[in-house]
């Protein structure tokens, strides 16, 4: 009984600590964007492309959203490599769920479109 | 009694290792007065002769700050626009104007670094990052923020006692911290330094973090 309430009161103490929930899930992203932009192949960046896809749809974090700037990295890359019009709609899905990325993003756009 | 004495210890320890007298409040008053939303990371300023620590460095302060729930432009689309802007030299902004960005991004605050040191020891099986980090407001110019992390990754590994095992350690030590990245320890800076950076509008504790106790203005730590 007394190990259980040391015990208690050690775990108290520690989560007085604030541990807090990551807001997003990132999955791999960190290190397969840092490898493709180490050394740009063709195999990495399909790599990179699985990971946007798996961060767009695999959503455990607290907020439950799409980090920001995601949708515009994914976007911009879908665009450069030919996917244009599907490239243009993660950019615009980027500017819906944070307005405030609309001056950035939309500048973004109009250069793509030059 | 012994063993009351030292649980007594142990809490104690326990409790005043999770706080300092400073709040988050007082230390950084110019985050709570302008409560920026959205930040611009800036391409770090090298003070180092390693020439790669820049480019590697850069992108890896997006997610810790995505993750204090601000909004941050990602730095693989704004380093394009730095290059083409001829913006990519973070020196001429870091006590300049910088209420461009404001007008460019709609940055509310930019955040400049400083790598000081970042190096690799594979002897010793250290790798070291210094990086002082500044984050300042685009609509007054202002100090927003701002601390300095000296990390330390032991990457050693213990190969036991005898003279063939401390040698066979010394050679895994070396081989093991040629082969850790160096922005390993860039991140784990990050990690460490951004940790009481006052929280944004998309987290939980934006607005309930002002009494939280601040850390060292400059922080100094060895992580495995």
């Amino acid at each position: 009984m007394r190990k259980l309430f040391i015990a208690a009161v050690a775990v108290f103490v520690l989560t007085s600590c604030n541990t807090t929930q990551a807001l997003y899930s990132w999955h791999n992203y960190e290190d397969a964007t840092y490898q493709y932009n180490k050394k740009a192949t063709e195999e990495l960046k399909v790599k990179m492309m699985e990971e946007y896809k798996k961060v767009i749809e695999k959503q455990k974090g607290a907020r439950g959203e799409v980090p920001p700037g995601l949708y515009a990295e994914y976007g911009y890359q879908l665009y450069k490599s030919g996917k244009k019009e599907e490239g243009l709609g993660f950019l615009k899905k980027e500017i819906a769920l944070y307005p405030e990325s609309d001056k950035y993003i939309s500048r973004i756009i109009k250069q793509l479109e030059k | 009694m012994k063993k009351i004495i030292l649980f007594v210890f142990a809490v104690a320890s326990l409790v005043s290792s999770c706080s300092t007298p400073v709040s988050m409040g007082k230390q950084y008053p110019a985050m709570y007065e302008e409560k920026p939303l959205t930040i611009a990371i800036m391409p770090p300023i090298n003070q180092t002769t390693h020439a790669e620590a820049k480019d590697y460095f850069y992108t890896t302060m997006y997610m810790p700050l995505c993750e204090k729930g601000y909004y941050v432009y990602s730095p693989y689309l704004t380093m394009e626009m730095f290059q083409q802007e001829s913006a990519y030299d973070a020196e001429q902004f870091i006590e300049g104007d910088i209420s461009i960005f404001r007008k460019v991004l709609g940055a509310d605050a930019a955040i400049f670094t400083i790598i000081k040191d970042w190096k690799r020891n594979n002897v010793g099986g250290k790798l070291t990052v210094d990086v002082e980090y500044i984050l300042r407001s685009t609509k007054t110019g202002q100090t927003l923020y701002s601390r300095e992390g000296q990390i330390k990754v032991d990457t050693s590994i213990d190969g036991g006692s005898s003279g063939l095992g401390a040698l066979v350690g010394l050679i895994a030590t070396a081989v093991n911290t040629a082969a850790t990245d160096k922005v390993i320890a860039g991140r784990k800076c990050n990690a460490f330094v951004l940790s009481d950076l006052p929280a944004g509008k998309y987290s939980t504790w934006h607005e309930k973090d002002a009494d939280n106790p601040a850390g060292k203005k400059f922080i100094k730590a060895t992580v495995k």
